[in-house]
């Protein structure tokens, strides 16, 4: 008999490869030329702006993050599919938001769409958005169900819980959801079950908006998040890492990448708040509502108040090792590292 | 009648097997070609008349009351005669199928046996009303977009979608029956034999569904489609939804209610596949035994009620969480214990202790103690079947193996009263 975590990782991977295959079969984004959506004239601002709404729309309907992630690869495939003129793309979005609930939500959840448009505050008639719901299933030929990054998100969580239960109290990996997950240890203590999940979750979403991003798929686009926490949370992180990058079949240079990327963007989200909304951030009193749109939420700044020395040692460890670029003297490391990181003087850790 | 069926049923899985399935082959290969191209394509010679034994069988039948579809039964070349195919003709366009007659309707669709004029194979045609202030409703939507996506043998198959103005109408391969009505034509239960196939391709069905994280939610006989050599397809994705998320707060108010899990009925919203597997598990007892496993309730309490006569009311100590349960009222229950199950169902005391024994983990109060359709399907009650049928490729019949066919269904001298039976109207 095998132990039931190997059972359960090979669940996994099944589940994982049909997550892929999906997505390998409707994966479409629109290419941008010249700032503009190519054959549209939509600009990657507009983009961005309508992203931002929708998620804001998610939240105000009370969707969870599933559906938005859907209701984007909706809006992404139809957008690559026709010529979209800039007038109709809010509508566009809404009806691929309500596409997606209609399949992602439950039936109480939904409401109907009349009241949907009114507390959304837009202009649109119902019959617009029935007129729009048919162009996109008809365009889409109904063939809507896909894996979005979120499912990603969700099942290298799986996966790593199953695979490096050590990992469990270091990083706060646990959810008690997850059916063969092992017994919360000490670190869960502090941290609502599920909460790294959730919060990977939340970057994805923000991620979504940049469109540099937006070209690569949702599987290279979570694993490239989740990636970037390990580093940091980990001093194990590269051989877990590895494990993940080939079961999820990502193209390496394609991941590295889109890993820079992603790591830039939500440095440039951190930098435009107020400084010192990174030294009172503490992530186990921050009740899950208001995390949704926070962008401070980068447990690498955000544990423990400030990054420490030894976390930036091992991300630039980390980068090292995926570039095989030669060791260098640590100290300076820490010093570029502190200046990438934050334009504030150190200050000391939040005092509660 | 019943004798007749099962006679032809035999003739059909036996003699006729190979024969039928290189004409499937050779169908599916069409299909595939109609869907790249709408150019002109060879005739489907495949697709002539049947030997007529089997067929005139059946149309002596005489036709049902509530639900004709029997009454017509033909087979794929039924219409070749009077409706020429033309491959001209499209996909998705509703002047490409003909519908024959009405086989049954419930409150947001109607379903049509009909015949697509392209190919000339019997369809079947779900025609959904679109209310206007709210589109598609969102079960189509469902069905539509998972049944692109799953691909098994004992799931049915969406051929086509026909989205109109005023209607949409989903086009699903034709099935020659239900479980419901199979079940109604044989009263008294099924033959054992018939009831492990059935149970294992029902199994075979679920694993695939829960392996990709997605919950059917409203298994019941009427759902589970039957061809004539006694293949099992799940249909009706209305309430399905992928699970992809572990921990959502998932509606309760899903699966018809005898056929609905403690769990739920309790309020429990977190449920995950352990809810489909004791659906299956009340379907099995209706093979088994004729009749619905905890039929009549018609409301939670009182299908709770029936439940806890069977298996016994939980405790905290049986059931960890279930007084924290939102409907668990203990003060309402009148103490009652944990009953032998072949002391309920007296089939099975005619049976081997494996059928029992695997019933009663698919029926396990505790949905985390429930067995899950993977475990079930290696259960030593399906031991007596040859091996290579765990082996299959997701496409492929189990009736694909040597020797397994359906057996006839004896006419059993326990008769129901009518009234137990299921009539529902229903595809």
């Amino acid at each position: 008999m095998k132990s039931p975590g190997a059972a359960e990782s090979r669940r996994l991977v099944v589940l994982l490869e049909a997550a892929l295959l999906r997505e390998a079969r409707l994966w479409k984004v629109p290419l941008f030329k010249n700032g503009c959506i190519q054959g549209a004239d939509v600009s990657s601002s507009q983009y961005q702006e309508i992203i931002f709404w929708l998620g804001e729309m998610n939240r105000l309907f009370h969707f969870c993050p599933e559906t938005f992630a859907l209701g984007v690869c909706v809006l992404n495939r139809l957008l690559s599919t026709v010529k979209a003129q800039p007038k109709y793309l809010k509508c566009i979005a809404f009806t691929s938001l309500v596409l997606a609930a209609k399949i992602n939500e439950e039936d109480e959840v939904i409401g109907s769409v009349q009241d949907l448009v009114v507390q959304s505050g837009c202009s649109f008639s119902t019959a617009e958005i029935l007129r729009m719901e048919r162009i996109i299933l008809d365009k889409l030929q109904w063939d809507l169900y896909t894996a979005t990054a979120v499912d990603f998100i969700h099942i290298f969580h799986a996966l790593l819980v199953s695979g490096h239960p050590h990992l469990v109290p270091s990083i706060g990996l646990g959810s008690a959801s997850d059916p063969g997950s092992p017994a919360a240890g000490p670190g869960l203590q502090k941290r609502p079950a599920g909460l790294q999940a959730a919060l990977w979750t939340r970057q994805v979403q923000h991620c979504m908006a940049c469109h540099q991003l937006w070209q690569f798929k949702g599987s290279t686009l979570a694993l490239a998040i989740i990636t970037l926490e390990l580093e940091v949370l980990t001093p194990d992180w590269f051989s877990v890492f590895t494990n993940l990058l080939k079961k999820a079949q990502v193209d390496s240079g394609e991941f590295i990448h889109c890993k820079e990327m992603v790591d830039e963007y939500l440095q440039s989200l951190e930098f435009s708040l107020p400084p010192n909304a990174v030294y009172i951030f503490n992530s186990a009193l921050i009740p899950d509502q208001q995390r949704a749109w926070n962008p401070t939420l980068r447990l690498r700044r955000g544990r423990g108040g400030f990054a420490q020395q030894g976390d930036t040692d091992e991300f630039y460890d980390g980068f090292r090792c995926l570039y095989s670029e030669e060791t260098t003297q640590q100290g300076n490391n820490v010093d570029s590292q502190q200046k990438n990181v934050s334009p504030c003087p150190p200050l000391h850790p939040a005092l509660n | 009648m019943e004798g007749l069926l099962s006679c032809w049923v035999r003739i059909c899985c036996g003699e006729e097997e190979e024969e039928e399935e290189e004409e499937r082959k050779e169908e599916e290969i069409k299909m595939k070609s109609f869907k790249t191209s709408c150019s002109s394509l060879p005739l489907a010679e495949a697709d002539g008349p049947r030997p007529a034994f089997w067929f005139s069988t059946l149309q002596a039948r005489p036709p049902r009351q509530q639900r004709g579809r029997r009454s017509s039964e033909g087979g794929d070349g039924e219409g070749d005669g009077v409706f020429p195919w033309n491959p001209g003709l499209r996909f998705g366009s509703s002047h490409s199928y003909l519908s024959l007659e009405r086989l049954g309707g419930g409150a947001s669709a109607v379903v049509y046996k009909g015949v697509s004029r392209i190919n000339g194979r019997l369809v079947a045609l779900k025609e959904i009303r679109v209310k206007s202030e709210e589109g598609v409703p969102f079960t189509a939507i469902r069905e539509a977009s998972l049944l692109k996506a799953l691909k098994h043998a004992n799931i049915v198959v969406l051929h086509d979608i026909i989205h109109t103005r005023e209607t949409l109408t989903l086009v699903f391969e034709y099935m020659q029956t239900d479980l419901g009505q199979y079940l109604s034509e044989h009263p008294g239960g099924l033959n054992s034999h018939n009831v492990r196939l059935l149970l294992l391709q029902l199994l075979r069905g679920l694993l695939f569904l829960h392996s990709l994280k997605i919950l059917h939610r409203d298994l019941k006989p009427q759902n589970l489609l039957l061809s004539f050599r006694g293949e099992l397809k799940i249909a009706d994705f209305g309430l399905a939804r992928s699970q992809s998320v572990p921990g959502l707060v998932l509606s309760s108010q899903v699966v018809t209610l005898w056929y609905r899990p403690p769990d739920v009925l309790l309020g429990n919203t977190e449920y995950c596949s352990s809810l489909d597997v004791w659906s299956a598990g009340c379907i099995f007892v209706e093979m088994l035994q004729g009749a619905p496993a905890f039929p009549g309730a018609s409301d939670q309490s009182a299908q709770l009620q029936h439940i806890w006569t069977v298996l016994g009311v939980p405790s905290e100590l049986s059931w960890p969480g279930v007084t924290q349960l939102p409907h668990f009222h203990p003060e309402r229950l009148p103490p009652s214990r944990p009953k032998k199950l072949h002391n309920v169902w007296k089939r099975l005391q005619q049976l081997p202790g494996k059928t029992e024994d695997l019933l009663s983990q698919m029926l396990k109060l505790r949905p985390s103690e429930r067995i899950s359709a993977q475990e079930a399907l290696k259960h030593h009650y399906f031991h007596t079947l040859p091996p290579p049928i765990m082996h299959l490729g997701d496409t492929t019949s189990i009736f694909k193996v040597p020797g397994v066919r359906l057996e006839a269904e004896v006419r059993a001298g326990r008769k129901l009263r009518p009234s137990v039976l299921h009539s529902a109207p229903y595809w």
